[in-house]
């Protein structure tokens, strides 16, 4: 997707936009998915936490959590 | 009043002196000269033109090209490098991808991975893809004509095998570095005629790496390949290397010999200059400058074509006014470098067709204009 086209997701205009920012998260979503799983910095494993948890890794104590990759596929060129 | 060989040869050579070079502009053309006649004509061109090859190999071809002008030594080369169509990978779609390497890095390395297939179907059947315009269903103009598929579906584990202090990555897991020739081939529609078995599309070079892993990374992706022109991006360019150099000149106008020979056969690179003896004969003639150096070495130019015109031989005193450097104007030693999906010799041909088909394209505007 081009930069130009690009669209921030906002709260109010995230149902409106349409295709371009399915997937986002908006206001509805954000409650029905409130347990968030992420990627331990050190260990690699995997770590849900919910929304008040204290950000940790239970296997290993890391507190450097990472946002996992979108399962969505990504476009590039190669250029 | 036709001028002599010496006054040719003089217009022919490109003057390399110590620090400068002269007689860089040729003058081959109508009105330079009184009194003679330059003007273009086809049977002159075929009765000096020449062409040797040196060296023919696939991936590396060198040939000269004599008595032609530079315009059209210097097209040749450009069209080779800019304008001849290869096949490569354009578009990537990536699943997942774990590894160190960024996606758009790993996008641009994988664009720059040479292909080969069956050369039938990528000359004949391959045509050009159009990018679809924007808003338009992305996957319109995407057919087995013109698009060829590709996949890289690689996740790095731990060899159960590997000792426990096994330090090599390659031993104490698989697939820790990813290589070109993981990438799988995946034909589509009509392409199972023209690239199967011999003819897959394979990368040229199985071994070139593009990214290495650690257990549980992976890559997962995707590759669309169109034809291309090395002006759009280069790489699509077919040659690794195209270029050209003058044939050098060496002229040795005053005798060197004895010791003076062995060093002025090191100022040039192995093979350039030859030690002869003097013979008997040259050394009774007065006046050659051989007098009394019977059995003595001198220098002669025994390949002038394996000079690099370092001009070493310039630099030192006891040679001065003894040798004389130059190029020859209409001499090209081509040198060309496939990046295999073509022939190197192939692909100075291609070059030349290209060449006629934009003649054949000025020649009917031209036609146009003058109506």
């Amino acid at each position: 997707m081009p930069r130009e086209e690009y669209q921030v997701p906002t709260a109010g205009a995230g149902a409106s936009a349409g295709g371009m920012t399915r997937g986002a998260t908006g206001g509805e979503r954000h409650e029905s998915r409130s347990v968030m799983t992420y990627i331990c910095g050190d260990c690699g494993g995997n770590v849900t936490l919910s929304k008040d948890a204290l950000v940790a890794c239970p296997h290993c104590a890391g507190r450097v959590l990472y946002k996992e990759r979108t399962k969505r596929m990504v476009q590039f060129e190669a250029r | 009043m036709a001028p002599s060989a010496e006054e040719l040869l003089r217009r022919n050579t490109v003057g390399i002196n110590k620090e400068t070079v002269s007689n860089v502009a040729s003058t081959d053309f109508p009105g330079h000269f009184p009194g003679e006649d330059h003007a273009f004509s086809i049977e002159r061109f075929r009765s000096a033109f020449s062409v040797q090859f040196h060296r023919n190999e696939l991936n590396d071809a060198s040939f000269s090209l004599i008595g032609i002008d530079a315009s059209l030594a210097n097209a040749f080369r450009r069209i080779l490098i800019a304008e001849i169509p290869t096949l490569a990978i354009e578009d990537v779609y990536i699943e997942n991808n774990t590894s160190v390497i960024q996606d758009e890095v790993l996008a641009h390395r994988l664009g720059l991975i040479p292909f080969n297939g069956g050369r039938d179907g990528i000359h004949n059947f391959l045509k050009w893809y159009k990018k679809p315009e924007a808003g338009e269903d992305p996957y319109a103009n995407s057919f087995d004509w013109n698009t060829v598929r590709l996949e890289l579906n690689v996740t790095c584990t731990v060899n159960p095998d590997a000792a426990p202090n096994e330090n090599d990555p390659l031993k104490a897991y698989n697939h820790a570095h990813v290589y070109a020739k993981d990438i799988v081939f995946v034909p589509t529609g009509r392409q199972v005629e023209y690239f199967s078995g011999d003819n897959a599309i394979v990368p040229v070079n199985p071994d070139i790496l593009i990214a290495k892993l650690r257990p549980k990374q992976t890559i997962n992706l995707a590759m669309h390949m169109h034809k291309g022109i090395g002006a759009d991006h280069s790489k699509f360019s077919p040659v690794a290397t195209a270029s050209y150099r003058l044939l050098p000149l060496i002229h040795i106008t005053k005798p060197i010999i004895g010791p003076d020979a062995e060093k002025f056969q090191r100022c040039f690179p192995q093979g350039v200059i030859g030690l002869e003896k003097v013979t008997r004969e040259e050394a009774s003639k007065s006046g050659s400058g051989y007098e009394g150096h019977a059995g003595e070495f001198k220098a002669v130019v025994k390949d002038s074509m394996k000079d690099t015109v370092s001009r070493e031989a310039l630099r030192h005193p006891e040679f001065e006014g003894k040798v004389k450097l130059g190029r020859r104007r209409d001499h090209f030693i081509f040198s060309i470098e496939s990046t295999g999906q073509w022939d190197s010799d192939e692909l100075f041909l291609e070059a030349v067709k290209h060449l006629k088909l934009k003649c054949k394209k000025l020649e009917q505007q031209v036609i146009n204009m003058v109506q």
